[in-house]
């Protein structure tokens, strides 16, 4: 056997009650051993409770079975509570007869049996029982009478049934007519319809081993019954606590699930996002998730006819249609550059430029609305702006489409801006933002800035990957605005990336409905 | 923009060599090309071409001659567009065509037999240049017909829509033009362009056969040109002159790659256009453009020489002389995609490779920061968390049913949101004017979810308001939502207070009665007079409606208006 400390450390809370129960058995002047009822009572424990401390200690050898009885346990069956309710047959037969006898009428076998709707079986039975004793007898001519005497069996029936109505008993309680009135009357082989049933019932009696005496007796001395499981404020008041031996936990089991309050993935993503461009330099900007075809498009100076324009590009406002005005001067410079480049030296486009589809209403398309909109606002110079735009795209909702999504983009300020500042503010990105060491740069294009340049890099699981596109804005884009310097314009695409991060594969789970989903996914960013 | 389909071995034979699949993806840069797709059983690539501008990038022939001018160094000239004899064929312009489709341009290509993979490549640009360039051939449509068959001069008139019949292409009977428009798939598609128009444009030969309803449909026997032919006439016709020659040039330079003679046909108007009454055409009416040296390395931030921008540009297909200041840039005559300076300065970049150019590290000193809402947005998304909710983040696109009906909204003054023309599905075709729906949208789909559920959303919505210039307005907003199976308005109210309480806002609720929620378990929550959002216990019905089991309550709040008080 192991050392009896270490058993002690290892037994549950039950398993101490059962032993220290048994082990106060030992003490006393009663015999050793308990039966299941007692040992449960003895060691305050539910009859679930003790059925799973004893087979726990049973297959410890800690304590064995000493007696085993079979005990004869008589129940009500759904007959005898019938019974109980309405009554045996015996006296429902008495009584129709008392009652009959009072109206002065007269009835047969077959009468009583439809009054009393009665089964066939058992009422030839009761009839047979009712007239051995003497309680009834059958007129000439088949009317039923009753003579007056009680009939024992009757009362017994109803005396036994009332003892059962709450709970079993053993067959030995009952004394011994009854006993035999019990075992005329229990469901048997080729007669069910009784109202007891008998069953055997194994009673044990528990005692301890040898061993289990070990333990008992280090369990009552070291007072582990009185194993505290949790510190109480109580306690450390008045110092309870020492002394107490405090329940050792199996600290190897899983702990219960807690619903933690916690920042949305994909956010913690995009908050990441955030903190690198503001570390870069980038001030925020934001803009109306409503916007007129003038900020949205032309602005940009994306044609009134261009493709990417139509009803199956752009999600239209139903009502409103359309903004009530558009400030200028910055409608009649827009529409200007328009027809004819004024004096940008462009072109334009060169052609009749709608002033009233300028003021059609849009959910934004693209986040360079927002920069269009910073770019008229007198930014600063040299300045950076950054934002993350909900943006909205007519397309069919499938795993690579969202009806919004977040853009990430921007501008950059500044009278010394060239070609080779763009390549170096998207090398920054780069390696910041998707923290990529191996970039390319690749000609773009956009319908607002020229020259265009896509980047490309390679990300270390998906490997080459566009990052995102930028360019030199137009001067028919940012002249009108009133804005004299080179700007840059930059979006970065981080769609993949956030999901690469956060281990889906649909982009629809960004922005799931799907609480269990958004409370297991961890972001590796 | 558009993605086109190219055959590798009728590529490689049009570029004049082969290439492997890593050169072609580098030159590829050249277009703003992408390969997206490869069979290598049937040699068929995929390429996506990113530029809208440059039409003449849109066919095998297209990329071919870009790339073979920069392994060459400089294009080589096309004759035709400098012809020295007189055209020998004639299109007339018939009067009042100003008015319907004013503009064609024609021209005639021989000596070439059209092969399997040159008919797929042209069908394919004719469909591209129509659909994209053209505007869905609004701007600009193309007809190819087998020269033979027609007797010139060609007039391009206008006819009564009943008086005029044909047999179009896909056809086996003759149709009038007004059954055509009825019946033929193209006249369904296409027939709008038409639309108020009482004469229908008409292309007829001299001895009154016809050729075509421009922009809808050739006639069958003139215009289904099949593999073998070898004389075929081209003609383009639109509303934009300068777009429907621009058309005829691509084609015919695609045509002359292949190793056809390009005849030019005269065009004589009845009306003036910008470029004269009587025009030749294929037409090359690009004009010369002076460019400072110094603009150009100004824009690239590199100093690159008049030689180099020279050869950069003769290397990407220009006609360029240089001075010692200045460059003299013309286009080739199959672009027209010049606007401004910056439009060359990106070809001398293109030309040049954009890895000629080292990146230069932004050095001017800025200050980042966010703006007061998104700074204020952040703390309150700290709080909730720090109260034990779980962020979420919704489409900002909902139903009017989960916005509306389902909140019990039907019919009250809280009904108005903002609604889209024109929608792809029910299922997103409003954007929300609160959080709370997108919230029990949650709850809906999280039933399995142990309980209790706290969560939130700080997002962007739109209501509606009048006095906005554009009838409504974005506004930051918090929703709150606890669910659990004795979650009380208490309970949340806790969270609220506690938020006011570190916001340092001072507020109070007033009793409100709203359809959302149970009566005498809501109010407004109002701060110095001014309302800044709700609270209160959900309605049983709005949660039978979402079908969510759990009592529900909720706060929603508008964070600009807190900002404003902060």
């Amino acid at each position: 056997m192991a050392d009896t400390a270490s058993i002690i450390d290892s037994l549950h809370p039950l398993e101490i009650k059962v032993l220290a129960a048994l082990g106060r058995q030992l003490a006393g002047p009663s015999p050793s051993s308990l039966q299941e009822e007692q040992l449960a009572k003895a060691a305050e424990l539910e009859a679930s409770q003790l059925s799973m401390a004893v087979e726990w200690l049973l297959t410890k050898s800690l304590i064995r079975v000493e007696t085993e009885k079979v005990v004869p346990i008589v129940s009500l069956t759904k007959v005898g509570e019938l019974y109980f309710e309405k009554y045996s047959p015996a006296e429902r037969i008495i009584s129709a007869l008392r009652q009959a006898a009072q109206a002065d009428k007269r009835l047969t076998i077959q009468d009583i049996q439809a009054r009393e709707g009665i089964e066939p079986a058992d009422m030839s039975g009761a009839i047979g029982s009712l007239k051995k004793e003497g309680s009834i007898r059958i007129a000439p001519g088949g009317g039923v009478e009753a003579t007056g005497t009680p009939s024992r069996l009757a009362e017994s029936l109803r005396a036994i049934l009332q003892q059962l109505r709450g709970s079993p008993r053993e067959l030995q309680a009952f004394a011994e007519p009854m006993r035999h009135v019990i075992q005329q009357h229990a469901v048997k082989r080729g007669n069910p319809h009784e109202p007891f049933r008998i069953d055997d019932r194994v009673e044990r009696w528990y005692a301890l081993t040898p061993d289990g005496e070990q333990v008992a007796r280090l369990i009552a001395q070291q007072e582990v019954g009185q194993e505290v499981s949790q510190l109480t404020p109580e306690l450390l008041k008045d110092g309870a606590w020492r002394g107490k031996r405090f329940r050792k936990y199996t600290i190897s089991l899983r702990p219960p699930r807690v619903a933690a309050g916690k920042r949305h993935p994909y956010r913690e993503f995009l908050d990441m996002v955030k903190r690198k461009l503001v570390s870069l330099g980038f001030q925020e900007m934001r803009g109306p998730l409503v916007e007129s075809e003038f900020w949205n498009m032309d602005a940009l100076y994306m044609p009134q006819f261009h493709p990417a324009r139509a009803i199956h590009d752009v999600y239209f406002v139903k009502e409103p249609t359309h903004a009530r005005a558009i400030a200028e001067p910055y409608l009649s410079n827009v529409a200007a550059a328009h027809r004819n480049g004024a004096g940008t030296g462009s072109t334009g486009w060169g052609y009749e430029y709608d002033l009233h589809r300028a003021r059609r209403l849009v959910l934004r398309s693209q986040g360079t609305a927002v920069s269009a909109r910073t770019l008229a606002s007198g930014p600063q110079v040299p300045g950076k702006y950054f934002s993350i735009a909900r943006c909205f795209r007519y397309d069919q909702v499938d795993a690579t489409h969202a009806t919004d999504f977040f853009q990430v983009e921007g501008i950059m300020l500044g009278p010394d801006i060239t070609f080779r500042t763009l390549l170096g503010l998207l090398d920054l990105f780069a390696r910041e933002v998707a923290q990529a060491r191996d970039l390319r740069f690749t000609p773009a294009y956009f319908p607002f800035t020229e020259p265009s340049v896509e980047l490309h890099v390679r990300h270390p699981r998906l490997g080459w990957m566009e990052l995102g596109g930028a360019g030199l804005f137009r001067p028919e884009v940012t002249q009108p605005l009133g804005v004299d310097v080179p700007v840059i314009a930059w979006g970065l695409g981080l769609d993949r990336m956030a999901m690469v991060a956060l281990g889906i594969q649909d982009i629809r789970d960004l922005f799931t409905a799907d609480l269990e989903l958004v409370r297991t996914t961890r972001g590796r960013f | 923009m558009p993605t086109i389909s190219i055959n590798r071995k009728d590529f490689e034979q049009l570029l004049g060599q082969p290439t492997t699949t890593e050169e072609l993806d580098v030159l590829l840069a050249l277009v703003k090309g992408e390969v997206k797709d490869r069979h290598a059983e049937t040699g068929e690539l995929r390429v996506e071409l990113q530029d809208g501008n440059r039409p003449d990038l849109w066919s095998c022939e297209g990329i071919a001659r870009q790339l073979r001018i920069k392994l060459k160094g400089g294009a080589s000239a096309y004759r035709f567009f400098k012809p020295s004899t007189h055209p020998k064929h004639r299109v007339d312009v018939a009067p009042g065509m100003e008015r319907v489709r004013p503009f064609i341009a024609a021209c005639t290509a021989v000596g070439y037999p059209v092969t399997e993979e040159g008919l797929v490549q042209l069908i394919q640009t004719l469909e591209k240049l129509a659909e994209l360039f053209g505007r869905k051939r609004r701007t600009v449509s193309i007809g190819l017909y087998r020269l033979p068959q027609i007797v010139f001069p060609v007039t391009y008139t206008l006819a009564k829509p009943e008086e005029a019949r044909f047999t179009p292409l896909g056809f086996e009977e003759p149709l009038s033009l007004a059954e055509i428009l009825a019946r033929h798939p193209k006249g369904m598609e296409y027939g709008a362009i038409l639309a108020g128009h009482e004469r229908l444009p008409l292309l007829r030969d001299k001895d009154g056969r016809i050729l075509s309803l421009p922009p809808i449909i050739n006639s069958r026997e003139v215009g289904e040109v099949q593999v073998g032919d070898r004389e075929l006439f081209v003609e383009v016709t639109g509303t934009d002159l300068r777009m429907v020659i621009l058309t005829l040039n691509i084609l015919a330079v695609n045509l002359a790659d292949r190793g056809a003679t390009i005849g030019a046909v005269e065009v004589q108007y009845p009306y003036a256009t910008d470029l004269g009454e009587i025009l030749h055409t294929p037409l090359d009416f690009g004009k010369p453009r002076s460019i400072p040296i110094k603009t150009i390395e100004a824009a690239l931030g590199q100093t690159l020489g008049a030689k180099a921008i020279r050869l950069a540009l003769t290397g990407y297909g220009y006609e360029a002389r240089a001075s010692r200041d200045k460059v003299s840039v013309k286009l080739p005559p199959y672009r027209n995609d010049v606007m401004h300076d910056a439009d060359v300065v990106e070809d001398v970049a293109i030309s040049s490779g954009y890895s000629q150019f080292a990146p230069v590290m932004p050095s001017a000193f800025t200050v980042g920061g966010l703006s007061r809402l998104e700074e204020l947005s952040d703390r309150i998304r700290e709080l909730m968390v720090g109260y034990g909710y779980q962020e979420m983040i919704s489409n900002i696109m909902a139903s009017r049913q989960e916005l509306v009906s389902r909140m019990r909204l039907t019919g009250t003054e809280w009904d108005r949101i903002v609604e889209v023309d024109n929608p792809v599905s029910q299922t997103f075709s409003c954007l929300r004017q609160w959080i709370i729906p997108c919230l029990l949208r949650v709850e809906a789909a999280s039933a399995r979810a142990f309980y209790p559920h706290r969560i939130f959303e700080v997002g962007e919505v739109e209501i509606p308001d009048p006095a906005h210039d554009t009838g409504s307005r974005t506004v930051l907003s918090l929703g709150a939502l606890l669910a659990h199976a004795s979650a009380s308005f208490s309970e949340i109210q806790s969270c609220l207070d506690l938020l006011f309480f570190y916001l340092e806002c001072p507020y109070t609720l007033e009793p409100i009665n709203h359809p959302s929620f149970l009566e005498g378990r809501a109010g407004r929550v109002v701060s110095e007079g001014r309302s800044l959002g709700l609270i209160g216990e959900l309605h049983p019905e709005v949660l039978e409606l979402w079908q969510v089991g759990m009592p529900s309550v909720v706060f929603e709040l508008e964070v600009d208006r807190l900002a404003e008080w902060k």
